[in-house]
């Protein structure tokens, strides 16, 4: 109880609610802009966070990311153009309600249900969270090895696109960790003897380079979508909304169940999450015929999904220090920053801290009713800002951000290194996100592998013997082996 | 612009070859059979293996695609030159900001970029101008950024 009373000290704070709305702000603007996604409004904001208290420095995170999310729907509504690729599933059937005269419907239930999606994952946040930290208490590196597999497992597999070039997404990832003297060896690795590269590629002018400076390319070559002649005006957007709670409140839930789960995933986020719900609430549905022509249904149960997906997300980046999905790939680095180490004893040693932040996780998704009402009031002025003005501010932003990280130009290299290569990697069909999650994971998984192979002397039964272990090593083997035996199966069967 | 699979793939064994071939020569830890050649070994393999799954599967679908199918912006002039400048750019603020200091090299960068950008070329040193001022406020200001001066240093404040 002393904990959540000294959680709620250190998140009632002016300072702190400033930083948060100022962050909510922030978050609606880069997710209501075509083209910028979420996960940039992430990487945009982590430069900042450094000169921030560990609190606000989370709480605006968390903000940021939850309107980036919910501020997606606007463009993708009224434009047809999603602000952010957890929109996209829906995109069509939201602007085809537009089309219909029913912007305002869209609008409300994609605000409506944001809000509900997002405070439910945190409910399951709160609750699975510190049970699964006990259990987490009990892992060695044996087990830590197998879910960090386990996380770019599905990082590979659930991605969209062909797994083969998100396992090479992957392994680059894994490979820029390895650079540096950061390893059980203590051995400069790949640093050609640059002074710069002994201390290894920090992720964050990597992240912002993937994901921000490498869009900014996309739109100097023309390549960004147009926003001629698009309706921008709504109405009403609170009418409807007992009628849409009383008939799609089913849709709301399952669409919640199934975002948490996929974000709890590690490696498959909101993007995911969202795409699986609508199809879900198309297969079930008593009118599946109406999909598509402008109905409210499956963008009820997409928007509650994709917003519950951020909650599912921190489950393994709080409980295990594994991230869920890009976004909280960054936060576990911000985490780290502020000496909020993730894993389980986090829920221990400083339980205040992790209360402020499920707190933090309640603010922001009350807070997104009224201010999402606002932005969408002011969608007109946020989707005309000039573009050509938006986007060299943008890059002044990511250089001096990636400068700030250690006061060093060298981080202004390695983000335009990654820019070039986010861009030459997203045109040729590799996501970005595994390559993050393997600069993330990389050494936690090499860490655990050596210390777990000198504690097994050298036998890899080693990482079979414990029980939680075993289970997750056969899980994780079977990910790759079952879909390659169903496939030479039906091959020698045709 | 659309590389075919055969072709990355290819970049990507004799990248997996590198690496492999210099992890050989990371030194051993005495005593002991996992040392930092372990990994980027593993990785090498890996990326080798993928690479072959890439180039049998481009090598298939050679005749349909070719080597490379190019976007719009690969046969603009104008957009290519624009990705070369804006490139071009960050590259000059790497070589140049710590002794030409951030202010002015900011607003050099941006006034260029603007104009590649097609704002007006009266409106592009306003608009660079107030957003190095901004930049330079709340991060050197606000956020205690050590932003270099370079010339500028005399009039620091």
């Amino acid at each position: 109880m002393d904990a959540i009373l000294l959680a709620s000290q250190m998140v009632f704070q002016p300072q702190v609610l400033l930083t948060i709305v100022m962050a909510a702000l922030f978050g609606l603007f880069v997710g209501a802009v075509p083209g910028l996604t979420a996960t940039m409004a992430t990487a945009l904001l982590v430069p900042i966070t450094f000169f921030m208290e560990p609190v606000p420095a989370i709480g605006a995170i968390v903000t940021c990311s939850a309107m980036a999310i919910f501020a997606g729907d606007i463009p993708g509504t009224l434009l047809r153009i999603p602000g952010t690729p957890a929109s996209a599933a829906y995109t069509d059937e939201a602007y085809a309600m537009t089309r219909k005269g029913q912007g305002e419907l869209a609008l409300g239930a994609n605000l409506l249900f944001s809000a509900l999606g997002g405070l439910f994952g945190t409910a399951i946040l709160i609750v699975a969270a510190p049970s699964l930290a006990e259990v987490a208490l009990r892992f060695s590196s044996f087990e830590y090895f197998w879910l960090a597999c386990l996380g770019l497992t599905c990082a590979t597999v659930v991605g969209t696109g062909s797994t083969v070039k998100g396992l090479v997404s992957l392994l680059i990832g894994l490979f820029v960790a390895t650079v540096g003297l950061n390893n059980p060896a203590g051995v400069p690795r790949f640093t050609f003897g640059n002074v710069d590269l002994l201390g290894g590629i920090d992720f964050i002018p990597a992240m912002i380079g993937l994901f921000a400076v490498s869009e900014i390319f996309r739109y100097v070559l023309g390549m960004s979508p147009d926003l001629k002649g698009a309706q921008t005006r709504v109405g009403n957007l609170f009418t409807g909304w007992g009628r849409l709670m009383k008939q799609y409140w089913r849709q709301s839930i399952r669409g919640n169940l199934i975002g948490i789960s996929i974000g709890a995933l590690p490696g498959a986020g909101a993007d995911i999450a969202s795409w699986v719900s609508y199809a879900v609430s198309k297969r079930f549905s008593r009118t599946p015929e109406k999909f598509g022509t402008g109905h409210v249904e499956g963008i009820i149960e997409s928007t509650s999904s994709n917003n519950a997906a951020l909650g599912g997300a921190w489950v393994p980046a709080l409980v295990f220090g594994i991230p869920g999905d890009s976004i909280t790939a960054i936060v576990i680095g911000v985490l780290y920053l502020k000496g909020m180490n993730p894993g389980p004893t986090i829920f221990i040693n400083n339980p205040q801290d992790i209360y402020a932040v499920f707190l933090i996780f309640i603010l922001a998704n009350i807070f997104m009713v009224p201010a999402g009402w606002a932005a969408i009031k002011s969608a007109r002025v946020m989707m005309r800002v000039p573009r050509n003005v938006l986007m060299p501010s943008i890059l002044m932003f990511c250089v001096v951000g990636s400068f700030a990280i250690n006061n060093s130009v060298f981080g202004i290299t390695v983000m335009l290194v990654f820019g070039l290569l986010g861009f030459v990697m997203e045109e040729n069909g590799f996501p970005i996100a595994p390559t993050i999650l393997g600069i993330v994971l990389g050494p936690m998984l090499e860490e655990n592998f050596v210390t777990s192979m000198i504690k097994s002397g050298g036998s890899f039964a080693g990482f079979f013997e414990r029980p939680i272990s075993g289970t997750l090593g056969v899980i994780t083997l079977a990910i790759w082996v079952v879909p390659v035996a169903l496939f030479v199966w039906r091959k020698t069967r045709a | 612009m659309r590389i075919n699979d055969a072709i990355l793939g290819a970049v990507l064994l004799a990248f997996a070859l590198a690496i492999g071939l210099y992890a050989r020569t990371l030194p051993a830890i005495p005593g002991q059979e996992y040392g930092a050649a372990v990994f980027p070994t593993w990785i090498a393999f890996a990326i080798g293996a993928c690479s072959l799954v890439l180039i049998a599967g481009g090598l298939r679908h050679w005749a349909e695609t070719g080597a490379v199918t190019l976007a719009s912006w690969a046969r603009s002039g104008h957009h290519l030159r624009a990705l070369a400048i804006t490139v071009a750019l960050v590259v000059f603020y790497i070589l140049v900001s710590t002794p030409l200091g951030f202010i002015p090299t900011a607003f050099i960068t941006l006034t260029a970029l603007f104009a590649v950008l097609g704002v007006r070329l009266a409106l592009a040193p306003v608009l660079a101008a107030v957003l190095t001022m901004v930049v330079h406020y709340g991060f050197y200001s606000l956020l205690r950024v050590p932003l270099p001066w370079g010339v500028l240093t005399p009039w620091a404040w």
